[in-house]
């Protein structure tokens, strides 16, 4: 990988570090303008960015409610996905959807489920859609995330099944922090419960399936290329899992209006008392990780990478500043889309 | 049937010790249990073509020995969940034929008072404790029972019957997965007849045997030659022992066949007509008769006595439920919720 | 003797004495108690309150055959629209198996949810979709609209020996109201007059309960006097409570958080229509959400909702008053 293209992916989970630092802080700085739950990607950032850096021309994605990070990386304005969050009339969604609901087909990103496993068979579908037009087009592939807890959804399972059968070209990325909220999958997961990796899972629809560690960009870019190819071959899907820890709490406080909201502590520590888990977590942030990595190697200088973060951190402060004087949609706007 | 399931026979037969010799007594009861469900079922088929028993109706001719080998081995508290290919399960379980035939008459006299008929047969007294007719849809039902049994403390155990088909469902593998993880007494046992409705299992997943599909688990699992009824008796009897000193889960997958459609009427457009011939040589009946003869413990006679002795209880069968009249309206109207127990407020 | 307490705390308050009533209550659901530090695990053990991985169809599968088995589960399933997931257990299997079976097998669960969480949760996880469990013979649907409610009524819902959908609303969480202390159950198929009137029946449903309270209110100030009848199960329903009222007003407004065609109020309405034809002075008036997904940006989502006004706007059209201008 040259290495533009590695700044390239350095500057993209910069930036959705600094976004999602700023989702966190309006909670405190601007109390009562996000409403209802987000979920934050930090922690997850080379996952997303080594995962997208595959993409090539005509390929799709589909994602979960913890969905920030893709279009971000995609190159959708920061501004539009911020005014989503607050709920604006320039919202990328024009405020109908939300945090958990961003979706730019334009850019490949089809969009999300709020519900845990159900974009898995939409985005299956998305492949079969692919497998079709790959007959007569340069192949494209579908990148499909989801969660760990998602692998204990029937949905998952039909899916892969249905996936591995047609050999349908989409590449099954599992985001596995190990938490379903705060239940911790060996809690709920009989193969984590075994010490087991949770991509043994796709033993069960004879298909391969690898597990990565999610914190190394270049890693995950390698076996989620690796996968595409094959599923652009048309030799069929590739389950993925990424391991990545998640450095905030499932999402802000759930609350009925009047409450404020905010993020309280992981849930390492809010419900288990495991300072010492979280805490390790942090000293293997991906983010300065891939900052030293790639200054070490000699491919960004302090001052380089210094400047990247200020221009993210200026980017963010605009998008933040759109986004609050950005007007709310009409009322009446609440009827319209209903149906096509 | 395809390759890939008879490759799965081969393997099941590759190095297979010669099974413990099964008790006369047992091998007797085995097959007069078998006879009992063939006669029932040829019945019904007759019963269904003029019109005498209505709706869908789903036969297990071929695949009888699985019913009562299982069975045959389980208890009265322990549970059998089935779905909708369930009679040769509820006669083996000991639900009476007469009203399980009334059943499926839809009388007042049967097993459900008429209000479910073939596909829902439900005997809780002798632990059929439900067949559904959604595919799969017993699965989870099955392991909650799993569960309850666990949480009682007792040594029973739960038996859910269940097809190919059901397999790729989802909830599948969220049941594999939580019997799995909260190490229930549940054993899975799946008749592999290679057909999920219409059409063969190859056109519905990559995976050869069902058996491999819960490779992820490592629970104890196999693939048995269901028309070899002392291969299932002795397998499930293996898995039982360990079920009731509280391990589990297991999965026993049956390869078994489907003699007639997947329900009466079924124009059967999807069959190969040599893959039926190959078939029919396995009869299980046919096969446990012939072993019998070989191994001294049934003679002719005995085995034409078994064979008269099932046709006259399906006869007297016939009689009670042609006796019986329906469900009345009020009697359905009453069965929809359980009525409040005394001095609680529900109703 | 009663005591102030939030709606949630009676919602623990109910399931914590059942628990401790019969052993044969479980709990468990995605996110139950993962800590062992839980009181509920501390109380009652973790064979009997469980955490379990996000699989409804399993979960919710799972509950009957422990019911099938002699045991109550009480199923969480935090939010109304994740029953979704798995629709054939929760419509084809549990309520059936009893009918089907002529009466042998009982099926005891609740399956419990929140719902019609309005705060800016978007399209997804908002729903009001009670209705939709109504017309499925076998289930009983109960939705607590005080905190009182919400302890009786899950009492009762563990005790029946049916399947209950219980629903909870968000909104009301933190409400705070009077409950019984110890055992406390309120019977299904009973409305509560909330208020009472001579000139217009409202009947409401949860959250809407409290908007037709303060409806009233504002009729009252106009010299309408509005009656206020809560059903607090919609199956079974207590009609001759709502057929009584209206033949005392002669006008009918019915308020509910669902879309129209998929609100209770809609079937309320029928069977008035049919039962009560005669006692009506003017057409009944339904406030129901407007017919779209709930919106996430606030200005649209109030917009889609019902609220007091258009209760009241609902109440002086039956009673042929004037409306009054928002």
């Amino acid at each position: 990988m040259d290495n533009d293209r590695l700044i390239w992916m350095y500057t993209q989970m910069v930036r959705i570090r600094e976004f999602e630092e700023r989702v966190k802080r309006t909670f405190d700085e601007h109390p009562g303008v996000i409403r209802g739950h987000t979920h934050l990607a930090d922690g997850a950032e080379a996952s997303i960015v080594g995962s997208l850096a595959t993409m090539q021309p005509g390929d799709q994605l589909m994602a979960t409610y913890r969905c920030h990070g893709y279009p971000i990386t995609l190159g959708t304005d920061t501004k539009a996905i911020m005014a989503e969050i607050y709920g604006r009339t320039d919202g990328l969604c024009g405020g109908y959807g939300g945090s958990m609901h961003l979706a730019d087909p334009g850019r490949g990103f089809l969009g999300t489920s709020g519900i845990v496993g159900q974009g898995i068979p939409q985005a299956t579908g998305v492949g079969y859609a692919a497998q079709i037009r790959n007959r007569t087009q340069p192949p494209t592939v579908v990148l499909c995330f989801f969660g760990d807890g998602a692998s204990k959804q029937g949905a998952f399972h039909e899916s892969l099944n249905l996936a591995s059968l047609w050999k349908l070209p989409v590449v099954y990325i599992m985001e596995n922090n190990n938490y379903n909220v705060a239940t911790r999958s060996e809690q709920e997961d009989a193969n984590a419960a075994a010490g087991e990796p949770l991509s043994v899972k796709a033993k069960a629809h004879s298909m391969p399936g690898v597990t990565v560690d999610g914190g190394d960009p270049l890693a995950v870019h390698a076996t989620v290329s690796e996968a595409a190819d094959r599923a652009r071959r048309g030799d069929g899907p590739t389950l993925v899992e990424s391991k990545v820890y998640r450095l905030s709490a499932h999402g802000n406080l759930i609350a009925p209006p009047g409450v404020p909201l905010h993020y309280e502590e992981h849930e390492a520590i809010r419900v288990f008392g495991n300072r010492d888990e979280y805490e390790a977590a942090l000293r293997g942030d991906p983010v300065p990780r891939f900052r030293m990595q790639l200054i070490e190697q000699g491919v960004l200088d302090v001052a380089r990478a210094d400047e990247i973060a200020q221009a993210a951190r200026e980017e963010m402060d605009a998008a933040v500043q759109f986004a609050l004087d950005s007007p709310f949609p009409a009322p009446e706007a609440a009827t319209n889309f209903v149906y096509a | 049937m395809t390759g890939a399931g008879s490759a799965a026979v081969r393997r099941a037969r590759a190095g297979k010790p010669r099974p413990p010799a099964i008790p006369p007594d047992t091998a007797v009861a085995l097959l007069r249990t078998i006879w009992r469900i063939r006669c029932f079922e040829e019945r019904i088929a007759q019963l269904h073509k003029s019109l005498q028993i209505q709706g869908l109706v789903h036969l297990s001719i071929g695949g009888e020995g699985v019913a009562a080998t299982v069975c045959g081995q389980l208890r009265d508290d322990d549970a059998v969940y089935s779905g909708h290919r369930a009679h040769g399960h509820a006669l083996a379980k000991g639900a009476p034929m007469a009203q399980t035939l009334a059943e499926l008459m839809g009388r007042s006299g049967g097993l459900c008072r008429g209000l479910g008929g073939s596909m829902h047969l439900v005997d809780a007294t002798r632990g059929l404790m439900g067949a559904t007719g959604v595919v799969g849809g017993n699965l989870p039902l099955a392991a909650g029972d799993a569960l309850a049994k666990r949480l009682a403390g007792s040594d029973a155990v739960t038996v859910v019957f269940f097809g190919d088909g059901a397999v790729q469902a989802g909830h599948f593998h969220e049941t594999v997965n939580l019997a799995a993880l909260w190490e229930l007494p549940l054993i899975f046992v799946c008749e592999n007849n290679g057909m999920a409705e219409f059409t063969s299992r190859a056109e519905h997943t990559t995976v050869a045997s069902v058996a491999d599909v819960v490779s992820p688990y490592g629970f104890a699992r196999a693939t048995v030659d269901g028309s070899d009824v002392a291969a299932v008796h002795d397998k499930f009897a293996a898995y039982l022992e360990q079920a009731r000193m509280g391990e589990g889960p297991f999965l026993l997958e049956c390869l078994t066949h489907r003699r007639r459609g997947h329900y009466e009427g079924d124009q059967q457009q999807y069959r190969d007509e040599q893959a039926e011939a190959q078939w029919s040589a396995k009869d299980p009946l046919a096969r446990w008769q012939e072993r019998g003869r070989a191994e001294g413990w049934l003679s002719a006679a005995q085995a034409q006595q078994l064979e008269r002795d099932a046709t006259a209880e399906v006869e007297q069968a016939l009689a009670y439920a042609r006796q019986s009249p329906p469900p009345t309206a009020a009697q359905a109207a009453a069965l929809v919720y359980a009525a409040a127990p005394d001095g609680a407020p529900p109703r | 003797m009663a005591r102030e307490i939030p709606y949630i705390v009676a919602v623990n308050e109910a399931l914590q004495f059942e628990m401790e009533r019969d052993e044969t209550v479980v709990f468990y659901g995605q996110d139950v108690a993962p800590s062992d530090e839980d009181p509920l695990v501390k109380a009652f053990g973790r064979d009997r309150v469980r955490v379990s991985p996000i699989s409804e169809t399993a979960e919710i599968g799972m509950a009957t055959g422990l019911a099938l088995a002699g045991f109550r589960p009480v199923v969480e399933l935090l939010m109304a629209e994740f029953m979704l997931v798995a629709m054939n257990q929760v419509v084809n299997e549990a309520p059936r198996l009893r009918y089907m079976s002529g009466g042998q097998v009982k099926v005891p669960v609740v399956f419990k949810a929140g719902y019609g969480f309005t705060a800016g949760w978007a399209g997804q996880h908002t729903g009001s979709i009670y209705n939709m469990f109504c017309g499925i013979p076998g289930l009983k649907v109960a939705l607590p609209s005080t905190p009182a409610d919400a302890k009786g009524l899950l009492a009762t819902a563990i005790r029946d020996d049916n399947p209950v959908c219980y629903f909870i609303h968000y909104l009301l969480v933190l409400e705070h109201g009077d409950v019984p202390e110890g055992e406390y159950l309120v019977p299904f198929g009973e409305a509560s007059v909330r208020r009472t009137g001579s000139d217009v029946t409202i009947v409401a449903t949860g959250w809407t309960v409290g908007k037709a309270l303060q409806a009233a209110e504002l009729l009252a100030q106009e010299g309408i006097e509005a009656e206020v009848i809560d059903p607090r199960t919609l199956q079974p329903l207590d009609l001759p409570a709502i057929l009584s009222s209206v033949e005392k007003t002669g006008h009918l407004v019915l308020a509910d958080q669902a879309t129209r065609h998929a609100s209770a109020a809609s079937f309320i309405a029928a069977e008035v229509a049919e039962h009560g034809f005669g006692y009506l002075k003017a057409p009944v008036k339904l406030v129901t959400a407007l017919d779209a997904t709930i919106p996430y940006s606030q200005p649209m989502e109030a917009y889609v909702l019902p609220d007091e006004h258009k209760i009241a706007d609902a109440a002086r059209q039956v009673v042929g008053a004037a409306p009054v201008a928002a």
